[in-house]
């Protein structure tokens, strides 16, 4: 059984390969392996999916360099088929079988609160490259992307400053779980330091997957109508509720500037068969976006262009989203670290994390510290265009330094 | 002539400090209208444009000419279109060249080098407005001016005065002329004159909605405003009239949005009333043939395009007899090569519908692709119709509703009138018996699935305007329909019927008090109860089975 699937974790990592497969006599001896725990099949596909191929893009540049400490890096891939606990169990045969050298995986934060454990029993490195709701800080996990101090409440600032929409008042709208109750709370504590009272905002909660939006687009209607101030939306809703809720929206006549919408887990990927000419203005925050300006961007978007032409990945060559940057990010961080390092061992590796730095795609450069695992990253609003993407509204103007643990929750 | 560009350079200039800018125009008469122009540019370059654009607006009203231009900008600059050099320069990026802004005249230029302003969302609101007061004077089209006013109409308070005025002036056309006297009386709450406040008050009353409450409450909170009695007294009239009108919206939404939510469930378990109601098939591929409908839906779509773009808007109705037909075959075809050998084996049918759904599922996934499809929406499809208070009817909803009425009389026509629904409900009740009076069970099995799948793709046609499109919509459905089949009773049409609009409406009544979470638990427990006091469903079919 083991053996069967071991081989087929090789075929599946020599079929993503973009070049002819070259049959290696000492194979662990001038590799190192790294692992990718990302959905192939399932609700997850279309997202994670693409993760995969960017880590090999990734790998392929370093080896284009030579390797890292001498040694070219293979990428192998898993499929874990959006089920939260084989994602545990492919982690665990990655790390004890397959000897990676670090894990890149997980986009929903159930699936990463899944492997935490595997990870920490056999000191692995797990790369995470999702911006999530914070509360967290294990040695055995790099955060590659934001927690909400440094993505969620920025965005919010502007819109309540004069640059945006001073915003006064607050819909919550979100899907009934860890993600936009954590976010919410933090955002609640947030407003209450800043002498927002209570009843400017209010808090609604749907269940994952919900799709009929008319009632509660009625109550933002008249939440919206009420005194107080400018009113938005705050969006934690995921999945396929995204563009039922946005499809409501511009149903019931509403428009982004009479009540604007902040949708925290919105994507390119979500816009896919709406009408946007509607929503032109509405907001989203992430790390990166795809128009963000900058000749390291440019490249980054040409080379994953040629990337999907010479490997045929089944993705679309003019979309690039915040996750795939993030991974491509985490590859690389980890070769820095090894070379750092001078190892590959995960000991040695996190040692070498503080003081690094790298520039990314997005045209900041990141860093990492010793006080924690976090990635320091720039903050984007984007806002969504005619063209089912978003422009850059706003970005900060260094990397706001990342806070795990948030004082407002 | 001269004078009046003079005055719309100082109402441009409002708030913003260019004063030198505006001595150059007034000494050098002659060429004010292209300093305006530069002016109105390079404020629009230099802030994302927030109080340049308000002086845009009033320019309509004083020289048409330059409204034309203005709104060229204006339209430019919220689309992207706008480009700003590094010297001052402004142009137009049009799809075939560039223009230079200033005089709309092509010109040669490298527009690498070159910066595209992005409106922020506060700049959006006022270049929306000062579009539509634009437009006011430049369109051509009536409707588009009418839809000009209803821009308008969002802001009342922020109209420039004597906007509306001159628009009435030069309007011909009296719909657009009513539409504006409605605005101008409207817009009148702030007037000095009390008779016109009073005539706004009266008229925000007749057509409220809860921000009419808001606005009418801070005014009556206001002493300075209310030291005229009787605009104290309409506004205790008016604020009446507008509660009870929001509560009766409020009321009506409720209900509007309970049918609604009620004829989607219908349209997605309509086929399997038949399949699994009549037929007792465990069909667990019905999902996918609503999926299927869908996609054939897009389909139809796409060839109108390609073949009869004069047709395009009118595709939801040309769909159905291709997406019925093309259903029910993909259904007939399950039917003749799986199903029917199994019909003594009901464990073997779910297994063997569950591997068909994952098949069908697949199929079109590698053939569309995993992304949602995108349906061109007509435009009596888009939006809705105000009614009373908050309360809109929305077309795509009204839609959905529409359909399943349709479906159900149809079914329901099909089903009692016709010899092939008699021999349908002959061969469900008794098999053996039916074969023996000559009816040939075989092909009324093949024929009643055939019309359960076409109906279940017609739920897939109508619910393609408020659903995502994609290949793994069908599994949303398939729990939903069969909890409503079971519990109008199996064998019942009209029992399905009333199990949808009920579980539509008490999921959709409960969720403004107890929340959509809570409202889903309650629909469930409440379905439970009604099960065990009447296990056969609401309406139980009467007869042997």
């Amino acid at each position: 059984m083991t053996q069967t699937r071991r081989t087929l974790l090789k075929l599946a990592a020599t079929a993503a390969l973009p070049m002819p497969a070259i049959i290696r006599p000492a194979w662990a001896a001038d590799t190192v392996k790294l692992g990718c725990l990302f959905s192939s099949s399932g609700t997850m596909a279309n997202l994670e999916g693409r993760l995969n191929y960017v880590a090999q893009m990734a790998a392929d540049e370093l080896n284009a360099g030579g390797g890292v400490l001498g040694r070219k890096v293979e990428i192998t891939v898993t499929n874990p088929a959006s089920d939260w606990p084989t994602y545990a169990q492919l982690g665990r045969q990655l790390l004890q079988e397959q000897k990676v050298a670090a894990l890149f995986g997980c986009w929903t934060s159930v699936s990463r609160k899944s492997v935490l454990p595997v990870v920490e029993q056999n000191d692995g490195l797990l790369f995470y490259p999702l911006h999530f709701e914070g509360e967290e800080n294990s040695k055995n996990v790099v955060y590659l992307n934001s927690p909400p101090a440094s993505s969620v409440l920025p965005a919010v600032d502007y819109l309540m400053g004069s640059d945006g929409v001073g915003a006064k008042r607050f819909f919550m709208l979100g899907s009934d779980y860890v993600w936009p109750r954590t976010i919410n709370k933090i955002l609640k504590g947030y407003w209450a330091t800043k002498g927002i009272k209570p009843a400017a905002w209010h808090e609604e909660y749907v269940p994952f997957g919900f799709s009929n939006f008319q009632n509660l687009m009625n109550q933002i209607r008249s939440f919206a109508s009420a005194d107080g101030g400018q009113p938005i939306v705050v969006l934690t809703v995921v999945g396929s509720s995204i563009p039922d809720f946005l499809r409501e929206y511009t149903n019931q006549g509403v428009k982004p500037t009479d009540i604007p919408v902040l949708g925290l887990d919105m994507v390119e990927a979500d816009l896919e068969g709406l009408n946007t000419e509607g929503l032109v203005g509405t907001l989203n925050c992430w790390a990166y976006l795809q128009n963000a300006p900058g000749p390291r961007n440019a490249t980054f978007l040409k080379n994953w262009a040629a990337y999907v032409k010479t490997s045929g990945a089944p993705y679309s060559p003019t979309t690039v989203i915040d996750p795939m940057v993030s991974t491509y990010d985490g590859v690389h961080l980890w070769a820095l670290a090894a070379k750092k390092a001078g190892s590959f061992d995960v000991p040695a590796v996190r040692f070498a994390f503080p003081g690094l730095t790298f520039d990314d795609p997005s045209g900041y450069t990141l860093s990492m510290t010793d006080e924690n695992n976090y990635v320091a990253r720039g903050v984007f609003i984007g806002s969504v265009n005619e063209r089912q993407g978003f422009d850059v509204l706003w970005q900060s103007k260094g990397t706001p330094k990342p806070v795990p643990f948030s004082p407002y929750s | 002539m001269l004078s009046r560009p003079v005055r719309g350079i100082f109402r441009v200039m409002r708030g913003v400090p260019l004063g030198l800018l505006v001595m150059q125009a007034v000494l050098a008469p002659a060429c004010a209208a292209e300093r305006e122009r530069a002016a109105i540019l390079a404020q629009l370059c230099a802030e994302d444009g927030k109080d340049v654009l308000n002086g845009l607006r009033d320019i309509a009203e004083e020289a048409p000419q330059d409204a034309a231009w203005g709104l060229r900008v204006v339209e430019a600059f919220s689309a992207k279109r706008l480009r700003c050099a590094a010297d001052g320069g402004t142009f137009l990026v049009l799809p075939e060249a560039m223009l230079n802004a200033r005089s709309l005249l092509p010109v040669q230029i490298d527009d690498t080098s070159l910066r595209a302003p992005l409106p922020s969302l506060r700049a959006r609101v006022v270049l929306d407005q000062t579009a539509a007061a634009l437009r006011l004077f430049v369109a051509t089209r009536p409707q588009t001016r009418l839809d000009a006013v209803a821009t308008l109409a969002r802001h009342p308070e922020t109209l420039p005065p004597g906007l509306l005025d001159a628009a009435l002036v030069a309007e011909r056309n009296p719909n657009v002329a009513a539409a504006l006297r409605a605005l101008a009386v409207k817009s009148g709450l702030h007037a000095p004159e009390p008779m016109r406040r009073l005539a706004a008050i009266a008229s925000l009353a007749a057509d409220a909605t809860s921000g009419t409450i808001t606005e009418l409450s801070a005014l009556r909170a206001d002493p300075s405003y209310t030291a005229d009695r009787s605009i104290a007294a309409a506004l205790d009239a008016a604020l009446s009239n507008a509660r009870s009108q929001v509560r009766i919206g409020a009321g009506l939404s409720l209900l509007y949005n309970g049918i609604s939510a009620g004829s989607v469930l219908f349209m997605s378990s309509v086929g399997l009333a038949i399949i699994f109601g009549l037929m007792g098939v465990i069909n667990l591929a019905q999902g996918e043939l609503i999926m299927i409908g869908a996609y054939t839906t897009f389909c139809v779509q796409g060839l109108l395009q390609a073949l009869a773009p004069a047709w395009i808007d009118w595709y939801p109705v040309l769909a159905v007899p291709v997406v019925f037909v093309v259903t029910a075959m993909v259904g007939i075809g399950i039917e003749a090569l799986v199903i029917r050998h199994l019909y003594r084996r009901p464990l073997m049918t779910l297994l063997a519908t569950w591997s068909i759904s994952l098949l069908l599922t697949n199929l079109v996934r590698v053939a569309f692709g995993t992304q949602n499809l995108q349906f061109l929406t007509p435009s009596y499809l888009t939006g809705g119709m105000h009614v009373i208070g908050d309360f809109l009817v929305t077309w795509n909803h009204l839609f959905a509703i529409c359909a399943a009425v349709a479906a159900f009389i149809a079914a329901f026509a099909l089903l009692r009138l016709t010899d092939l629904g008699l021999f349908i409900r002959a061969v469900t009740q008794n098999r053996a018996m039916a074969g023996c009076v000559g009816i040939s069970t075989r092909r009324i099995d093949m024929l009643a699935f055939g019309f359960g799948a076409g109906l279940a793709g017609l739920g897939g046609l109508a619910l393609s305007p408020i659903y995502n499109v994609n290949p793994t919509m069908g599994s949303g459905f398939i729990i939903d329909s069969f909890m409503v089949v079971v519990l109008g009773g199996v064998g019942s049409l009209a029992g399905t019927a009333l199990a949808s609009l009920g579980v539509g409406l008490v999921n959709v009544e409960f969720e403004p008090f107890y929340g959509a979470v809570a409202a889903k638990v309650i629909a469930l427990l409440l379905i439970i109860l009604i099960i065990q006091w009447r296990p056969e469903g609401l309406i139980a079919a009467r007869g042997r089975r």
